[in-house]
Order: structure tokens, then C-alpha cells, then sequence
């Protein structure tokens, strides 16, 4: 059955044509932008008929396409002072930093020099003209949650971050997104990390807007962790609120390799973070956790696949999801255990605490066990804040609006606390108190 | 002094009375234990005094130095000097004692027009406090209350209590729970905080608490009133007869 395309989905296949002659890459990058295209061409957006967007629905939600953001000439016009302000205490955290604005990674506003030599980052525009990089990473592992997202990350991708990571670092990398938020644009990036054997690293990305004018995000982080490596790797999403955020995770893990990962969102009025988790040996290890604070109309999904297809892994996720107003917060996670993959251990929850009797959570686990030796279990809770924990706290001189404040950080305290940098962990605090100070003003 | 006048209670969600013209005074730097059996209405009474929502008063009043407190919220009630002891206190994940603790004390000295005290002072007076009562400053960085025994949670109450200074200490059944070196440690805290400007009320169902916390009157509770006032020898009388003659008065 063929559906009559949208304005949107007409809009990006027409403002494909006109930009892939400026995009980077080598022929073969451009002839799989064209695959990608065309493969988005025939499905078109993802709507709620797909099992995986069953409460998304991108085609009625994304009314227009922006323009994409391609060769606009901007390294010189920002400064590192604007980009700080919007950051917060981010910028304070000492790390190394590449700084990519509308798209584009900016050299000037970077500093990854302290990371040494055995941390090698390139800017994506550059490694697409490498046949090797090329041939490897311009299309990504399919997704089990996604296709379209993905190809149209492949389709327009103008930069990002190739990460080789074969030491362990002693700062952590931020990668961070700047939209300027003059015009609405459409921003693609992507980032391909590789992180050796044993090796500790922790990976951070943010996404801001010095501006309020809406951006179309779409971000791909296809991450590889190497043998016995413990990575951390942490997304800040704080867009401006009129913007779209599609994002998406690919995280390989390989024997006894750690990962932690954990997306923080308070931005964008929609938002899909789609994570995919593989393991290619045993005894790995996987957190993904996550906190969304949400008010107005603002909706955001977390759609997550982990897949066990070898034995003896151990996988966990925690989501809290504060709402208010009439916003919505999505939770999906899938754990897919093969046959092959005795003894996996997987537990997974997700919690919502609603301030507002509009607001929604839709939660839905989904385990798909082969193997007969497994422990798995998942729950979900949805709650008020508790009167009597108001009492509790107001008992003890501590005015209303302080004591459901004190209570809402209780509950994203729990989510945070899988963070294991304290530094990292206290600026996410201190963004969800920010969070808190505005919701109650 | 607190003066509880002809105090009427009902539940607001079901249509039942459970205080039905209570009146007691305490005066100040005294100590009063009410006890009672099972549903006479002591911890209605105990939750009434803080201020908790979902009890209707039909009738009464309660007056704390002459204040009406039935009319303040339960932060303003903290402010002016009522503490209540809970029988179950609360957890509060992710948020640290010393948090709380902190945030707690500077909103009461806030609410009394006091300055707030900065983080080495609050440290300084935290950690004398949580010595009196055998309190290790690590069980305040962990979150409050949770995972704590029974005998921990009770005694993070009383550091409450001695951080807040209040004048008006309501202790609801603070010996639940307790183990005999518990209720001594709790009980020595408590002790510590008799004063000539403080008044308590201890609510209990045993009499052994009253060997700790030595009461200057015993109150005996049923059927939603005062039934009888006397001295601490009533509650060893109690033990031995029971509450059965009270109930019995109060059908």
C-alpha cells in the first residue's frame, strides 16, 4: 500500500537533491547517501503504525523539514563565552572538548590536544575521505527499533567526531553540539568511536542552542568498546524548546567490557532516543540509565534494544521520568535473549513521577528469552509524589514548594547516582535543581 | 503551654469521629506521657498537633503558647516550636541526611527570623548533636532513613528534633521498634533535651519507655478522650489491669 508522502518527507527528499554535492565524503560515502535516500524515500517518516513508534508518531508530528545545515560559513561567529553560558556548569568540568556548531566541527573552539597521543579524534567531514573509514562506518549496523532514522542520519551527515581511543584518558572527551538557533535548521551529525582493550574512558555529548529558533537534530553514536574496557558515556540533551531530537545509540560491547551509559533530557518539544546495545562476548557488562524532566508539551521517547546473543552478560537500565504540565515521557525496552546466551543476567525499570494530572507515561518492556538459564525481570511505576513524604518534610519547617522540590530530586537522584564520576554527576544535579528553579517560577 | 481545649476529630474521607472532646494542658519544662490502646486516637492526636491533612476538626482548639496552631500549616507549626517524633519515619531517597538535615534547620531558623547557618556551623552543631546520640556522621551522608534499623531511623529522629530546637516535642510511640540499648540511647536524648522552656507529650503503648522518659503526668486515652490523668505510678497500674476498665468506660 503506497501512503501519500507528507510536506515533510517531500521537503527532505527534495532538499537532498539540492545539498549532496556539498556534502563530505569520497564517492562511495555519496553513493550510500544516495542508498540511504532512497531507502527513506520508500518508507518515508516513521509513524504509529510501526510497532517501535507505536507512540511516536514522527510523520504527524514533524509538520515541515528545515533546511539542512550545509557549508553556512560559521567557525568564526561564535565564541567559546556564549557556548559556556549555555552549558552551565558543564563548561566547568575539566575536560577535553570537541565543539561542533550547527554541524560543524570547529577546530578553534576545540581543545582535545590533552587527551595525548594515544587518543586520536578527527573530524567526521575529514574521515568520510578516507576509503578505510568510509568503507566501515558511513552505514551503520542496522537497528532492530529503527531505519529511517538511521538513513537519514547517513544521508545527511555533515560532521561530528571520529574517536580512536587506544590509552586510557584521564579527562573525559566532551562532544558538544551547539545550535546557534538564528534560523531553523536541520542538523545531522555523527560520531564514530572506537575504544581499544583495556582501556577507561568517559565520553560525553551535549546538545544546547544559543538561540530559540527550532533545530532538527538527528545524532548517530555508533560506539565500539573494546575487551575489559570500562567506558562512561553520558548525553545531555538540552535543545531549544520548539526543537525536534532524534537521536540514536549504537554501542558494541565486547568480553568483560563495561559500559555505562546515561542520557539526561530536558530540551526539545519532541524527542526519540533510540539505544542499541550488542555484546560480542562474555562476561560484558551494560548500564543505561536516564532521567527526562519534561513540562509543557514536550514528549520524550526512549526506545532501547539490548540484545544478548552470547552467555554470562549482565545488562540493567533504569529511566525516571518527571512530568509535567501535559507532557509525555515514552519508555520502551526490549531485551532480546538468544538461546545461546545461558546464565544472562537483565533487569530493567522505569519510573515516572507526575506532577500534573495531564501529563502521560507509557512504559512498555518487552523481554524475548531463548535461552532456559537466564534471570530477567523489568518493572514500571507510575506516581504521584507521596503527601505523606510532603507532611514528612513539612513537619520539619520545610515550605511545600521546597519539600516537593526536595522530592522530585530524591527521585532523579537515584537515576544519577548510576553516574559514576562525581564531578559528572553533580553538574547533572545541579541541571535537574535548574530544572526545578524554573518549573517554579 | 499547650492547651488542648474540647479537641473534636473526625477522618474527612469516612464519617468517623475519632477525637471526641479531648482536653489536656501541659505546661512548659513538664513532661506527659499519654497512653492507650489501639485505636483511641493517640497518633490522630499526635498528627493533629503537626498539622497532617485528611483530619477534619469539628470542634476545640489548640492552643501552643497561647497561638492557635490549628490555623498555621505544618512548616509554620515547625517554626513556631512543634516537633513531632514519627512512629514511622520516613525515607527519602537520594537526598542525604546532612541535606535534609541542613535544609530543614535553616527553614525553621528562617521561619523564626533567625539566620540561616552556614555550611562550617551547621557541620560544627550537626556533629556534636549526632555524638550526643551515637549517630556516625558516614549514616548522615547516606540518603535519610534509608536502610536504617528501626532503633537508626528513631534515633535520626531525635537529631532532628535537636537540631530544630523545638519547645512543643510530640514523640508518637518512639519506643516501637527499639531494642532495650536503642531505647536507652533514644530515651538519653530525648532526657537531654528536658528543659524548662520545652514541653513534651509521649505517646506510648507500654509502660517501659516511662522507666527512660520519666513523665510528670500520665494521660490515659480511649474512646477518642482523656480518661483519667495521674501520676507516673498510673502507668505502672496500667501494665498490671490493663486498658480494659477505660474501654469499657468509653463504650
Amino acid at each position: 500500500m503506497s501512503i501519500q508522502k507528507t510536506k515533510a518527507e517531500e521537503a527532505i527528499s527534495t532538499q537532498f537533491v539540492a545539498v549532496a554535492g556539498q556534502l563530505p565524503g569520497i564517492d562511495a560515502v555519496a553513493r550510500s547517501r544516495k542508498h540511504a535516500i532512497a531507502a527513506f524515500n520508500k518508507d518515508g517518516l516513521p509513524h504509529r503504525r510501526i510497532e517501535a513508534w507505536k507512540y511516536t508518531d514522527l510523520r504527524v508530528a514533524m509538520k515541515s523539514a528545515f533546511e539542512p545545515a550545509v557549508n553556512l560559513g560559521i567557525s568564526n561567529h561564535t565564541d567559546w563565552q556564549a557556548i559556556a553560558e549555555v552549558l552551565g556548569p558543564f563548561a566547568d568540568l575539566d575536560v577535553a572538548r570537541v565543539v561542533l556548531v550547527d554541524g560543524v566541527y570547529v577546530p578553534e573552539l576545540s581543545a582535545v590536544e590533552i587527551l595525548g597521543g594515544d587518543v586520536q579524534i578527527m573530524p567526521l567531514a575529514a574521515a568520510l575521505s578516507d576509503e578505510c573509514f568510509a568503507d566501515m562506518h558511513v552505514r551503520p549496523p542496522r537497528i532492530e527499533q529503527d531505519h529511517a532514522i538511521a538513513e537519514l542520519n547517513t544521508a545527511f551527515m555533515t560532521d561530528g567526531a571520529a574517536v580512536q581511543i587506544s590509552q586510557s584518558t584521564s579527562k573525559p572527551l566532551h562532544i558538544i553540539n551547539v545550535a546557534r538557533g538564528t534560523d531553523e535548521r536541520m542538523i545531522a551529525t555523527r560520531n564514530v568511536i572506537s575504544v581499544g582493550d583495556d582501556v577507561e574512558a568517559t565520553i560525553i555529548e551535549s546538545f544546547v542552542a544559543l538561540g530559540s529558533a527550532a533545530t532538527q537534530t538527528n545524532a548517530l553514536t555508533h560506539i565500539a568498546v573494546g575487551e575489559r574496557s570500562h567506558v562512561h558515556h553520558i548525553k545531555v540533551q538540552e535543545e531549544a524548546m520548539a526543537s525536534t531530537h532524534l537521536s540514536t545509540w549504537i554501542v558494541e560491547v565486547s568480553g568483560e567490557a563495561n559500559y555505562r551509559g546515561f542520557q539526561f533530557s530536558t530540551g526539545a518539544a519532541l524527542s526519540r532516543n533510540q539505544i542499541s546495545v550488542s555484546y560480542g562476548g562474555e562476561g560484558g557488562k551494560v548500564d543505561i540509565s536516564g532521567a527526562y524532566l519534561l513540562a509543557d508539551r514536550q514528549h520524550c521517547d526512549t526506545t532501547l534494544v539490548v540484545e544478548h546473543p552470547v552467555p554470562n552478560c549482565e545488562s540493567r537500565e533504569l529511566f525516571k521520568a518527571v512530568l509535567d504540565d501535559e507532557a509525555r515521557g515514552v519508555f520502551q525496552g526490549k531485551v532480546i535473549v538468544r538461546a545461546e546466551a545461558q546464565k544472562t543476567d537483565g533487569k530493567q525499570m522505569a519510573q515516572a513521577l507526575m506532577l500534573s494530572e495531564a501529563c502521560e507515561f507509557d512504559s512498555k518492556p518487552e523481554l524475548e528469552i531463548y535461552a532456559d538459564d537466564v534471570v530477567c525481570g523489568h518493572g514500571a511505576t507510575c506516581a504521584e509524589i507521596d503527601p505523606d513524604l510532603v507532611f514528612y518534610c513539612r513537619s520539619r519547617g520545610i515550605p511545600e514548594d521546597q519539600a516537593r522540590g526536595l522530592i522530585i530530586q530524591s527521585f532523579i537522584a537515584e537515576a544519577i547516582a548510576k553516574v559514576e564520576d562525581p564531578a559528572i554527576a553533580d553538574v547533572l544535579s545541579a541541571r535537574a535543581n535548574s530544572w526545578l528553579e524554573r518549573d517554579r517560577t | 503551654m499547650l492547651e488542648i481545649k474540647n479537641l473534636q476529630v473526625r477522618l474527612e474521607d469516612e464519617d468517623k469521629t475519632i477525637l471526641s472532646g479531648l482536653t489536656l494542658t501541659v505546661p512548659k519544662g513538664e513532661v506527659h506521657a499519654i497512653m492507650g490502646p489501639n485505636g483511641a486516637g493517640k497518633s490522630t492526636l499526635a498528627y493533629v498537633l503537626a498539622g497532617r491533612a485528611g483530619y477534619q476538626v469539628t470542634d476545640g482548639e489548640v492552643l501552643w503558647n497561647g497561638e492557635n496552631i490549628l490555623d498555621m500549616e505544618p512548616e509554620e507549626r515547625a517554626a513556631a516550636g512543634v516537633f513531632l517524633a514519627f512512629q514511622y519515619p520516613m525515607e527519602i531517597p537520594g537526598v542525604a541526611g546532612l541535606t535534609f538535615l541542613r535544609t530543614a534547620t535553616n527553614a525553621v531558623r528562617k521561619g523564626r527570623g533567625q539566620s540561616e547557618l552556614t555550611t562550617p556551623e551547621f557541620m560544627r552543631v550537626v556533629k556534636q548533636k549526632a555524638a550526643d546520640l551515637k549517630i556516625d556522621i558516614a549514616m548522615l551522608k547516606r540518603p535519610v532513613n534509608v536502610g536504617f534499623s528501626g532503633g537508626e531511623k528513631k534515633r535520626s529522629e531525635i537529631l532532628q528534633m535537636a537540631m530544630l530546637e523545638p519547645t512543643l516535642c510530640v514523640l508518637d510511640e518512639t519506643d516501637s521498634g527499639l531494642d532495650i540499648d536503642a531505647l536507652r540511647v533514644v530515651s538519653d536524648g530525648v532526657n537531654a533535651l528536658r528543659s524548662p522552656d520545652r514541653a513534651m507529650l509521649v505517646i506510648t503503648h507500654y509502660q517501659r519507655l516511662l522507666n527512660h522518659i520519666v513523665p510528670d503526668k500520665v494521660h490515659v486515652l480511649a474512646g477518642g478522650r482523656i480518661q483519667a490523668t495521674g501520676g507516673k505510678e498510673l502507668a505502672l497500674e496500667l501494665e498490671k489491669s490493663g486498658y480494659a476498665s477505660y474501654t469499657g468506660e468509653a463504650a
